[in-house]
């Protein structure tokens, strides 16, 4: 199958790979994983407590092109952005910009779990009241 | 006159015109080949669907059947005949390649059932607006960290590698851990035979357990099996 430039782009050239301390309070720690087809993704989030906007995103998956790709993108995308307004983002808008087929479109979704699940583990350390609420919104998607 | 099970259709065979099965591929009046019915794989070999199979009853009947659908004997017939007996025989086919594996039975028969399985199927949910994605924690959390960091040891084995370098401690790590989720595929399987036993037996409330227990089992098998050829791989490289 043919990859989408951008794909290939993000694939040879993944934005940041890594971790962070995932001991730290201003850290969040997804860990998604894709039954259908066994891809693992670890995405991370650095969080001011000030502001809270997410200064340093970090990832780390296991998988195909098209994974790396979105939780590369993903990574870009949450950079700079509030906790909240990277809540926002869809696996559809990644669908977009990467282009993915419709047997792809899975791993948009990992991605997008992702960013829910580390700002998700992010809240639960700061505080339970918002650990609600990360659930509620979870589960309404 | 004829039983009519729940999931077939009573059609009039085109021959006779009397009514039967959506799922033989010969009118059991007239005994002149159907099209390709419309009953699911089970129906096609006579079975209600079900999980625990007599497999050299089913080998018996698929050889039996694809004697009597096979193209070499409507040669002569009438061309909607000679059409169906391709059509049967690759239905036969897939039917009987799904029914006798026990994963490909397994997911088919959830799949009958309505389960979400399969990667076509989770792209299709998962589509568009993102509505009835499936619950992303299926997998167990502890599964997960160990997929993960399975895969972050076989990545550090290839960098080795590649460098020229042989990780001495490496190696008998990642041979145990291969030990380790051959084990475990071994366990899923076991569990999977539990299952089919309780849905073969069970009322529609057990079934729907059974069902669900069984997708998260698949999932599961789907990790190790994955992990368990990415070792070898590393480990054969």
């Amino acid at each position: 199958m043919a990859y989408s430039d951008k794909v290939i782009d993000h694939y040879n050239n993944p934005r940041n790979v890594g971790q962070l301390d995932k001991s730290s309070t201003e850290v969040g720690t997804g860990l998604v994983g894709a039954p259908e087809c066994g891809d693992v993704m670890r995405l991370q989030i650095r969080v001011n407590p000030e502001t809270q906007v997410i200064e340093e995103a970090k990832f780390k998956t296991f998988g195909c092109g098209s994974a790396i790709a979105s939780s590369s993108l993903a990574t870009e995308w949450i950079k700079g952005r509030t906790v909240d307004d990277a809540m926002a983002i869809k696996n559809t808008d990644i669908v977009k910009e990467l282009s993915l087929p419709p047997v792809k479109i899975h791993c948009s979704v990992l991605a997008e779990d992702a960013i829910r699940a580390a700002i998700g583990d992010w809240k639960k350390k700061n505080g339970a009241a918002e650990t609600a609420q990360a659930t509620t919104v979870a589960v309404a998607h | 006159m004829f039983k009519v099970l729940d999931s077939a259709v009573p059609i009039a065979c085109w021959s006779c015109s009397i009514g039967h099965n959506d799922s033989t591929l010969f009118c059991p009046h007239c005994s002149k080949i159907q099209p390709p019915p419309g009953g699911d794989y089970f129906s096609v070999f006579g079975l209600e669907p079900r999980l625990g199979l007599d497999l050299p009853a089913l080998e018996h009947e698929f050889h039996r059947l694809s004697r009597k659908v096979h193209p070499d004997r409507f040669a002569r017939a009438g061309e909607n005949e000679r059409q169906w007996s391709l059509a049967d025989t690759a239905l036969l086919n897939d039917a009987y390649r799904t029914l006798k594996d026990p994963l490909h039975r397994t997911e088919y028969l959830l799949k009958l059932e309505g389960a979400e399985i399969g990667p076509d199927l989770s792209a299709e949910s998962a589509a568009a607006d993102g509505k009835d994605r499936k619950d992303p924690s299926r997998v167990p959390a502890d599964l997960l960290e160990e997929v993960f960091e399975l895969n972050m040891q076989l990545e550090e084995m290839r960098m080795a590698r590649k460098m020229g370098e042989t990780d001495a401690g490496l190696q008998p790590s990642l041979e145990q851990a291969k030990r380790r989720f051959d084990g475990l595929l071994v366990e899923v399987d076991q569990n999977l035979r539990i299952q089919w036993q309780v849905w073969d037996e069970g009322d529609a409330a057990a079934r729907k357990k059974a069902e669900k227990t069984m997708v998260g089992l698949l999932d599961r098998r789907r990790y190790l099996s994955n992990l368990v050829r990415d070792v070898t791989e590393t480990l054969g490289a």
